[in-house]
């Protein structure tokens, strides 16, 4: 960066240039160094070329002081950005590394206040053994809050892609009639429709199953997800459609080779918000599962939460905390790149 | 069936209630270059569309080397297209982008290779072939997408304003090459575009469309010469003909703002005081003394481009008038000239825009 601005010919002033410099951190900061020690301008490129004449080498010591105060107020600006940058992200952090550092603490331990934060008499695994002696032990949990979430993503997204190209691409008729209903079901609060819920899923049997509790979070899922995918749909140009038509791909080729790979934003979108508003979801896996070993995490979490006889085992919620943060932590860090540009597309468009 | 090239026999396409293309025939033969010229809205995008398969037609065959390709997809009839928006598929380099269409249809792996390289050394774009197209620049992009038809090698190419997108400069460059290219390939070649520019360079065959109806179909001088109607006249040449409104007197004579005018003319449908439209081609007009045969005109301003000048004219009528002038004194502004023309230049037109031959 610094050699395209040191090249550039609209800019030969070198203190145009030296304020430039410091931008790039090892090479600039070296050249502002040697340009102090030798109080005057003989800027030189990193190929080593002298781009100054003569004449800018007898440059004022008035423009010298300039260029000094210039570079510090770079510097100050740098350090100030970072700092604030800092800052902001401990705050973020904070509590996820208190947590995980407490959530290693020794059993008596997990109990006192968290200060200082980490382990004070080494780590040790009480706190998760504790959380695995809740309910049907913690890995069966996991199990099934995996299975439901990882289920309610692969159906969400499946059927979002579909719905979302029929609205966008095809003619029907009551077309957007059908989508501002689909869209209006956003509007009615879900716990108002558990009950109805709760006896659809008793009639068929599903009560009491994950396979029903994964049926009803991709209902819920669904408004959003079909929203998205349309959206993301709209925002590409029908040209690349037909010119693949031409190509002779049709319909299930057309969308998994060439669409596909352009809603990706849209579906990383989806795939995040179906992952985790099934996986922290509490009050339907409280309300349409009864036995102890279907509990998916949310519903341990109440019970390790709520502890025994009054007492709560402060170190077994923080283990219980980092066991359902950490999954929701790899999926959003493995998808954020296309999440980020799915907001986006579904913003402008 | 053993005619070759496409033939388009009573196509008819609405959309709803709305009819945007009323029954068109065209017979277009095998290598030749075609192109469709229009103002916007003139169903000449549509029309390719149909060929292309993209658009259902509502009516009527489309028949391409001797095949009804009317109701098959658009992959098998043969034909590749490039459309105004280059239409690459983002997520593919040049060479996938090039290689999609033969691997949809199956084809050998040597074999597509051996096509994609050769397309790229056409095209010159062979050191390209890694790249996405978001690295490429506008005149890239269009010949990639010129590539990925031609590696499908059609029957019939269809461009769809396929440089409107570019600026001035390439879009000149690329024109040319387009024919270069039509030369050699020799595939038959169907181009849609409003620009008469480009109309008029590529062309075998112009076919001039105005509301869905064909106008005129013609080599580019027959088009410009011989215009059927006042609509072509104006639509073809640039600045555009000058259709003036006279009267026929009769005895080979037309009177216009005023004076007469001798244009020998075997008009027998013609009555005597009939009403007619007078054009004539800037071109045309010479400027001269203003004397008793000239058309006595004033002029309103000119402009100078280098090696012409036209000059924005008004009849003692008020009709305006362009002519050319050549000559190098300038002419200013609010003088009266004399303007004549050759009678082999008249172009007289009914009042209902037909044209009196």
């Amino acid at each position: 960066m610094s050699n395209k601005s040191m090249n550039d010919p609209l800019h030969p002033r070198p203190s145009r240039l030296a304020s430039l410099a410091p931008q790039d951190e090892g090479e600039g900061a070296r050249r502002s160094n040697t340009l102090e020690g030798e109080g005057q301008l003989r800027l030189s490129s990193p190929h080593g070329e002298v781009r100054n004449g003569a004449k800018r080498n007898e440059a004022s010591n008035h423009e010298g002081a300039w260029l000094r105060f210039k570079r510090a107020k770079t510097l100050r600006k740098n350090f100030a950005y970072h700092g604030a940058g800092l800052a902001i992200a401990l705050f973020f952090l904070a509590p996820l590394a208190v947590t995980l550092l407490a959530s290693f603490r020794h059993g008596t331990e997990a109990r006192q206040p968290a200060i200082p934060p980490w382990p004070t008499n080494g780590f040790s695994l009480d706190s998760y053994r504790s959380l695995d002696s809740f309910g049907a032990g913690v890995w069966q949990h996991t199990v099934n809050s995996l299975a439901v979430s990882l289920a309610t993503v692969v159906l969400t997204v499946a059927v979002s892609l579909l719905a979302g190209y029929g609205f966008s691409r095809y003619r029907f008729p009551l077309k957007n009639v059908l989508f501002v209903l689909v869209i209006a079901t956003l509007m009615i609060p879900f716990q108002s429709i558990l009950t109805p819920l709760f006896i659809i899923l008793a009639k068929l049997g599903l009560n009491n199953s994950l396979v029903g509790l994964t049926l009803v979070y991709v209902t819920l899922q669904l408004p959003f997800s079909v929203f998205m995918m349309r959206n993301a749909f709209d925002a590409v140009p029908k040209e690349i459609e037909e010119a693949a038509r031409i190509d002779g791909a049709r319909d299930l080729m057309l969308l998994v080779r060439v669409l596909l790979p352009l809603v990706l934003p849209g579906v990383a979108t989806v795939a995040i918000f179906a992952f985790l508003n099934a996986w922290n979801e509490f009050l339907a896996a409280l309300v349409l599962l009864s036995s102890n070993e279907k509990y998916t995490l949310p519903v341990l979490m109440m019970a390790v939460r709520a502890g025994r006889l009054g007492a709560i085992n402060w170190g077994a919620v923080q283990a219980g905390v980092a066991v359902m943060t950490i999954p929701c932590l790899i999926v959003f860090l493995a998808l954020q790149r296309y999440y980020m540009r799915g907001l986006m597309a579904g913003a402008v468009k | 069936m053993a005619e070759t090239g496409v033939i388009l026999k009573d196509i008819r396409k609405s959309f709803g209630n709305v009819d945007v293309i009323h029954g068109v025939n065209l017979a277009i033969k095998e290598g030749s270059f075609v192109v469709f010229v229009g103002p916007s809205g003139c169903g000449k995008s549509t029309l390719l569309r149909m060929i292309a398969g993209l658009e259902e037609v509502s009516d009527g065959e489309i028949e391409i080397n001797g095949r009804d390709v009317t109701d098959l997809d658009p992959s098998e009839r043969g034909i590749a297209m490039v459309f105004q928006s280059y239409a690459l598929y983002p997520h593919m380099s040049v060479r996938e982008n090039l290689a999609f269409g033969l691997k949809m249809a199956r084809t050998g792996r040597e074999e597509i290779e051996a096509r994609v390289n050769s397309a790229a050394s056409i095209l010159k774009i062979d050191h390209l072939l890694d790249r996405r197209p978001g690295q490429l620049s506008g005149g890239q992009r269009q010949r990639v997408a010129i590539g990925r038809a031609i590696v499908r090698k059609p029957d019939v190419f269809l461009f769809d304003e396929p440089l409107s997108n570019l600026d001035a400069e390439l879009r000149v460059s690329m024109r040319v090459e387009i024919a270069r290219l039509h030369r050699e390939l020799g595939n038959t070649m169907i181009y849609v575009t409003h620009d008469q520019t480009e109309a008029m360079t590529l062309a075998d065959n112009i076919v001039v469309l105005r509301n869905g109806r064909i106008e005129q179909q013609g080599s580019p001088r027959e088009v410009y010469e011989n215009p059927a109607n006042t609509f072509v006249a104006g639509f073809i040449g640039s600045p555009r003909m000058n259709l003036l409104d006279a009267k026929w007197i009769g005895n080979d004579h037309i009177e216009l703002a005023g004076g007469k005018i001798a244009s020998p003319l075997m008009a027998q449908r013609l009555q005597d005081g009939e009403k007619i439209t007078f054009g004539i081609r800037p071109e045309n007009l010479a400027v001269v003394e203003n004397s008793g045969e000239a058309i006595p005109a004033k002029v309103d301003f000119a402009e100078y481009l280098g090696g012409t000048q036209y000059l924005y004219c008004q009849l003692d009528d008020g009709q305006p008038l362009v002519a050319e002038y050549r000559a190098g004194a300038p002419i200013e502004a609010g003088r009266r000239i004399g303007l004549s023309c050759a009678a082999a230049d008249h172009r007289i037109f009914e009042a209902s825009g037909a044209r009196i031959r």
